[in-house]
């Protein structure tokens, strides 16, 4: 272990000494408090926080990512380059220890970097309401919405349902003489299905979108639910605006009369505009005993227009589930996670690749990685063409991928005040170290083999 | 498994070498079925042009490259074998060094590598910057060094862990006549000291020097390989090295070889260049010019610096002293090797203690003394628990006093 210690401390003081980290460092001491003062986001001071730690997180995150992408791979393709290694691996280390002594002093350099930066971050959000003196309505609205970690709720529409709904239809109306002889059978499943979603996070006139969640645990009953949504008309009235009323509660009970209720029904009359998210706050009561909770909109007939909520970011329930500190604490575990996987990733490029090339490969992973949802996508679509092929080939490869985006994307969390679910936080940094462990074997095995001293003619 | 006294330290066994292109067809032949065999407490030189496979042999030896074909024993297994590496001392053919690290942080990083605790760390720096002349630029980073600096920590740090085999790469390459005659030194006095040495080189007369077995290489291949003294006796001549004779003496000795058959010159032997510039350096260093590279204590006498590096290597080393019977055993031949008559060999006797080159001569004498009196003994046993350097540098004081008395 002391011989992986010397490996690690000596790649440590290798980018400190060659000012590679301190230009990083430089660069964030300076935009850190600049972007404090001009970052003003929507105008309010929630948006101001907001677009600070967005882009602070963001930023920190990006430079120490590509920080660590080349130091990695410039401290063991180096040792090579300029043969300091003869003198390296002829002592009594084993060239695994090399490795790991390697990736162990970027990941150093990085936990001292990372816990700098984000405790800077960190300050400076709590600083920014206190200097602009907010008060009042304005500080609620803070406390609420941003400096709280809220749990989600969304719809997971059950496919098998509306699936077997489908072929029930499709039975029947082959029955009865009704198919369209021009389509096949999937085809016209395929489009029962989608009608079938479109009706439950749609309402014509008058009509409603009904949404139900079990297992729902606020902290608190004080607290407050958020209910957050954004919908879409399909003529959009002239002003944009749509009128609706939001009830929320335990819908269950309506059947008994209202005299035998025993949780509280809110009732929200609102006028939103189309395509933008809003949120508003009922009291937590409204889940009952049983963690049930179900919301409810009413499309009034006034708007005279289908009221069609997004499938993606249409409707969101959040509740108060834990504290900004830990929230933001964990944000920075995942964005570390990240910083180790490409220390692993880096070294153990470098350990067959000189460092243009393994820096290249290094990016090539980091972009892939922060537009991950867009890649599996596309490769999906083809995959039901050539599925036993892409699953044995494609597939694995994608898998070695990391994902920074979508779920992952981790400053989206701390802007929406969104609880990191332990769950999900130990599945991430699972899958990551997972991922770096097999990077990490494959590069102790090729640089076991390979002659250090070999040359090419 | 180490390598117990009269087996071979180093063993190769048809060990090739064909460095391929890109396509995996061969294109050089490299070293071409060596088998070489280094025996314990040998100085061992490969000697060869530019090209002929001497680094190459090397590497292969430390792991550095795979063998085409064949195999090589170091200390009696792989040299991979960490439990092997940690007897090696490498020192490659250029000083690969970090050149943002400085000299002392330099050699505390090979000194972890082998796992030493830091008390035995800290004590081996310090006579080792001593030794190599660059203990006033410790703090100094590498890259602002001299190829010349940066070779002699080079071999300070092929010399931390005290190994017992030392495969040298070019040692002698680009150091001053001062290191160049240091390392030549030092590579005696480890053989003294029971230790194997290989070194490859293409600077003849450092080689020629230094050991006591060689094999010349060319185009991959060993052309000849023997004991120094084997390959370099000239059967057809006798040389005698004596005092400033009276003009009868010489007249009696022309009288003599004539009398035999023999032809005669006579001339006053030349110093070597070498010992002349060391001279001149030491009176320089006497008058204390200034220098900003590297300071090598130039000792009044050449005994004095042969102590030198002895007391560094005590500070080292821990391993038992060998009074070297090579040398004696070298005397003995040569007086055998004259024609005959009681005078010759008077004169021969006499002749060894002003040859031109008395360096190695003058050193054992010296060293043999103090390595029977037991003081080594003692500072050996202080290494284990390094202490103190005054203490030590007032022994080497006290050594030097006895000395000038006898």
């Amino acid at each position: 272990m002391s011989r992986v210690w010397a490996v690690a401390k000596n790649s440590f003081v290798s980018a400190m000494r060659m000012k590679t980290a301190i230009v990083f460092m430089l660069l964030l001491i300076i935009l850190l408090p600049i972007m404090s003062i001009t970052s003003t986001g929507d105008g309010t001071i929630k948006g101001r926080i907001q677009s600070f730690i967005s882009y602070g997180l963001g930023l920190t995150g990006l430079l120490l990512s590509i920080l660590t992408i080349i130091v990695s791979c410039y401290t063991l393709s180096s040792d090579i380059k300029h043969k300091q290694i003869y003198t390296v691996v002829t002592k009594p280390i084993r060239r695994f220890e090399l490795i790991l002594g390697k990736v162990l002093g970027v990941v150093v350099l990085d936990l001292l970097l990372l816990f700098v930066f984000s405790t800077v971050i960190y300050s400076l959000t709590l600083q920014i309401p206190r200097l602009s003196k907010v008060k009042g309505d304005d500080l609620d609205v803070l406390n609420n919405e941003f400096f709280t970690a809220r749990a989600s709720l969304k719809v997971n529409f059950d496919q098998q349902i509306l699936e077997a709904r489908a072929n029930d239809a499709y039975n029947e109306m082959r029955r009865s003489g009704q198919l369209d002889e021009s389509k096949n059978k999937q085809q016209i499943i395929n489009e029962m299905v989608e009608a079938g979603q479109y009706s439950m996070h749609s309402a014509a006139p008058s009509g409603m979108v009904l949404w139900e969640f079990n297992n729902v645990k606020p902290r608190d009953p004080n607290d407050s639910l958020f209910i957050r949504f954004k919908f879409e008309a399909s003529i959009p009235p002239p002003d944009k605006n749509i009128y609706g009323v939001w009830y929320v509660g335990d819908y269950r009970q309506i059947k008994y009369g209202q005299e035998r209720m025993k949780t509280p029904i809110y009732v929200t009359p609102r006028k939103e505009v189309v395509k933008a998210v809003h949120e508003f706050q009922v009291p937590a009561s409204a889940v009952a005993p049983d963690g049930y909770l179900a919301v409810v909109f009413y499309n009034d007939p006034i708007n005279d227009t289908t009221v069609i909520f997004p499938q993606e970011d249409g409707f969101e329930v959040l509740y108060k589930a834990g504290g900004f500190g830990t929230n933001y604490v964990r944000a920075v575990l995942l964005v570390f996670a990240r910083l180790v996987f490409f220390a692993v990733l880096g070294v153990s490029l470098s350990t067959w690749l000189g460092f243009p090339v393994a820096v290249l490969c290094s990016l090539a992973f980091f972009f892939t990685g922060v537009i991950n949802g867009f890649i599996v996508g596309s490769f999906s679509y083809l995959g039901t063409n050539v599925s036993l092929f892409y699953k044995y080939t494609v597939e694995p490869l994608i898998w070695l991928l990391p994902k920074f985006d979508q779920d992952y994307n981790v400053s989206k969390y701390i802007i929406d005040a969104r609880l990191i679910k332990t769950g999900f936080l130990i599945f991430a940094i699972g899958a990551l170290a997972v991922k770096a462990a097999v990077l990490l074997i494959a590069g102790f095995i090729i640089f076991a083999r390979r002659e250090i001293a070999k040359v090419i003619v | 498994m180490t390598a117990k006294d009269g087996q071979f330290v180093i063993e190769t066994f048809s060990l090739t070498k064909i460095f391929a292109d890109w396509w995996g067809r061969s294109r050089v032949v490299a070293v071409d079925n060596l088998n070489i065999k280094v025996r314990n407490n040998q100085v061992f030189g490969l000697l060869g042009p530019n090209g002929s496979g001497k680094t190459t042999i090397l590497k292969m030896l430390l792991g550095l490259l795979h063998p085409t074909k064949g195999k090589a024993i170091v200390l009696g297994g792989d040299s991979k074998d960490p439990r092997i590496s940690a007897q090696i001392g490498f020192l490659p053919e250029e000083s690969y060094l970090y050149s943002y690290l400085n000299a002392r942080e330099t050699l505390d990083f090979y000194g972890c590598l082998f796992g030493l605790n830091s008390r035995v760390r800290k004590a081996r720096i310090d006579a080792l910057l001593d030794m190599v002349g660059l203990a006033g630029m410790a703090n100094r980073p590498i890259g602002t060094f001299s190829k010349g600096m940066a070779r002699r920590i080079g071999l300070a740090q092929a010399l931390i862990n005290d190994p017992k085999l030392l495969i040298l790469d070019e040692p002698t390459s680009g150091l001053d006549p001062i290191g160049t005659r240091q390392i030549k030194d030092l590579i005696v006095e480890l053989a003294k000291r029971g230790k194997t040495v290989l070194l490859s080189s293409h600077l003849l007369a450092d080689a020629e020097e230094v050991c006591d077995h060689v094999a010349i290489m060319y185009g991959g291949l060993v052309q000849r390989e023997g004991s120094v003294e084997e390959l370099l006796e000239r059967k057809d001549k006798t040389q005698i090295t004596t005092n400033v004779l009276t003009d009868r003496a010489i007249e009696q000795i022309k009288r003599i070889v004539e009398k035999d058959g023999g032809e005669f010159e006579i001339k006053p032997p030349m110093q070597k260049l070498e010992s002349f510039f060391i001279d001149i350096v030491r009176q320089a260093q006497q008058q204390q010019k200034p220098t900003s590279g590297a300071v090598n204590r130039i000792e009044a006498t050449d005994a004095q610096r042969v102590a030198a590096v002895s007391d560094v290597l005590d500070r080292l080393v821990a391993a038992k002293i060998e009074p070297n019977k090579k040398t004696q055993q070298a005397e003995a031949e040569t007086i055998e090797a004259g024609p005959d008559l009681d005078v010759l060999s008077k004169l021969a006797q006499q002749a060894s203690q002003k040859i031109s080159e008395p360096v190695e001569q003058k050193s054992l004498e010296e060293n043999e003394p103090q390595s029977q009196d037991g003081i080594k003994k003692d500072l050996l046993n202080e290494l284990t628990k390094p202490k103190d350097l005054t203490e030590q540098l007032k022994k080497k004081d006290k050594n030097a006093q006895e000395k000038e008395n006898e």
